[in-house]
């Protein structure tokens, strides 16, 4: 199976019936931009079921040529306009990107786990090392319920022992997630407060809380988060070996969403809960756009015949021409007239 | 199957042989035809200093070097409750005896900078602090790498650990 395409317009609307391919070929720039999928986190899933390899090959205006090449038995190779990249970081930059789906719907009203994978996401945006931090804490986490279900017997004071050494390495680990997931709320929060005011036309104030999985001391001082943390994971011990699952840190955090002061998973209508996420993710472009200097794509997919004709308008108007948009959809008439104009069409029917 | 019937006879002998003879040092755990292994053995060894590590190999990697003169206590594994693997079924009641009844100056844990290799470390410290001076090796940058190349994981790690000169 092989797709050429040619983006001419500031604007691509991929047209086709499920199945046909859309969210893959977005799925598809997504990975080149991030090396992750927004959907799997197994390369193998994101191989055609029947070849051995699959390779995405971009280039971009600044003449840049990217490629990354998956294996089905394991291993990434990335290159750089024909050289093998030995650190696949190097392939990010040009073609940042930020993902909207009908999935990210969610994110006001859904789980908390939606909005701690959010951040997680923009995080690495600005990041990419945070990743090292994200799956150590998982590991952690995961080896710390085990130790609970594993009978170790009458060696009580050896449990205690090794469950200091977790803590010591949680501690430090959630210190760090802690801190930037707070800092990155403090910086899209004006942000996102902005576009909340502006596209419900002054009538809405939007603040975002972080609620840590930790209790944290208002200024920022690793060593004293760190110890304050250790205390916590302490103190808990007695409930964790009833309940078997650990109550402190940052697996445990929360955003919340302040609307003219009230609670916007509470008491926001569904119609304000999509707007908080439309705002969000213009927070998220603009401040990604503002850190590297270079707009990013904006990837619709499926996202946009699920917006009202009002708001599907006022994401047009935000987006403006400033980011390069690829778009997704069944129908072409599920759009506002104006989003058809001036953009190129992919139908995938055929 | 083209090989002469002798060479593979030799060769499984040489297997069954390798399992029947060698076994683990009595007081190390490393790798031994004898009761105690040549570097237990070795008298121009300095007996007060104990590198810690996870298996075998990794001895062998540190004894490449020819920088270490002390002595060795293999664990044979590191610490991982998903994998089974609890302090009991690693040789640490050993070590914690020798380091307690024998005059021991340092122990060096040279265990891998994962959650598992960190995990018995930290466990092992808090358990060897009482008896003995503790250290850890340094994470770092490979020698002959270029620091614009490193990653960050690993410069980031190389920046905490950080020494005075």
């Amino acid at each position: 199976m092989r797709l050429q395409l040619e983006v001419t317009k500031n604007r691509l609307l991929v047209i086709g019936p499920n199945g046909i391919g859309k969210s893959n070929l977005l799925e598809a720039v997504g990975l080149l931009g991030s090396l992750r999928s927004h959907r799997s986190a197994n390369d193998k899933d994101l191989i055609h079921w029947n070849e051995n390899r699959a390779i995405i090959r971009a280039a971009a205006d600044t003449d840049e040529k990217l490629e990354l090449e998956l294996r089905r038995n394991g291993g990434r190779q990335a290159f750089r306009n024909g050289k093998f990249l030995k650190r696949q970081l190097d392939l990010l930059g040009p073609l940042r990107c930020v993902g909207f789906s009908s999935l990210d719907l969610d994110l006001v009203r859904g789980e908390p786990s939606l909005r701690r994978n959010w951040l997680d996401k923009v995080v690495l945006q600005l990041e990419p090392i945070y990743s090292d931090l994200i799956s150590r804490y998982g590991k952690l986490l995961r080896q710390r319920s085990q130790l609970w279900r594993y009978n170790l017997g009458s060696e009580v004071e050896s449990m205690d022992t090794l469950l200091d050494a977790f803590d010591t390495q949680m501690a430090l680990i959630s210190t760090r997630i802690h801190r930037r997931r707070r800092r990155l709320l403090e910086r899209l929060n004006p942000l996102a407060n902005l576009w909340q005011k502006k596209l419900s036309k002054g009538k809405e104030d939007l603040v975002l809380n972080y609620l840590p999985g930790s209790v944290l001391e208002e200024s920022e001082d690793e060593a004293l988060w760190k110890s304050a943390i250790e205390k916590q994971l302490f103190n808990q011990r007695s409930i964790e070996k009833r309940l078997g699952n650990c109550k402190i840190g940052p697996h445990r955090d929360e955003v919340e969403f302040l609307l003219n002061g009230a609670h916007a998973r509470k008491f926001g209508s569904a119609g304000q809960q999509r707007t908080i996420v439309i705002a969000l993710k213009l927070a998220e472009l603009e401040l990604i756009g503002q850190l590297y200097g270079d707009p990013p794509l904006l990837l619709l997919d499926d996202v946009l015949a699920e917006l009202d004709p009002h708001r599907q308008l006022l994401l047009l108007e935000a987006v403006g021409n400033k980011h390069q948009c690829l778009i997704s959809a069944t129908h072409l008439d599920a759009f506002e007239k104006d989003w058809n104009s001036d953009s190129q069409i992919l139908n995938l029917d055929n | 199957m083209r090989q002469p019937q002798e060479k593979i006879k030799n060769f499984s002998n040489a297997l069954l042989n390798a399992k029947s003879q060698v076994g683990q040092c009595s007081t190390c755990f490393h790798l031994t035809a004898n009761d105690e292994c040549e570097i237990c053995c070795n008298s121009n060894r300095s007996k007060e200093l104990i590198c810690v590590v996870a298996d075998s190999r990794d001895l062998l990697a540190l004894e490449r070097t020819r920088e270490y003169k002390g002595v060795y206590h293999v664990l044979g594994g590191l610490i991982s409750p998903m994998d089974g693997v609890g302090p009991e079924l690693l040789n640490i009641s050993s070590l914690i005896k020798r380091v307690s009844e024998e005059a021991i100056d340092e122990v060096i844990l040279a265990l891998t900078p994962s959650i598992e290799g960190d995990t018995t470390s930290l466990y092992l410290a808090k358990l060897l602090k009482v008896f003995v001076k503790v250290t850890r090796i340094a994470y770092g940058l490979p020698v002959g790498s270029e620091l614009e190349y490193a990653d960050e994981i690993t410069l980031a790690r190389a920046l905490e650990g950080r020494t005075d000169i």
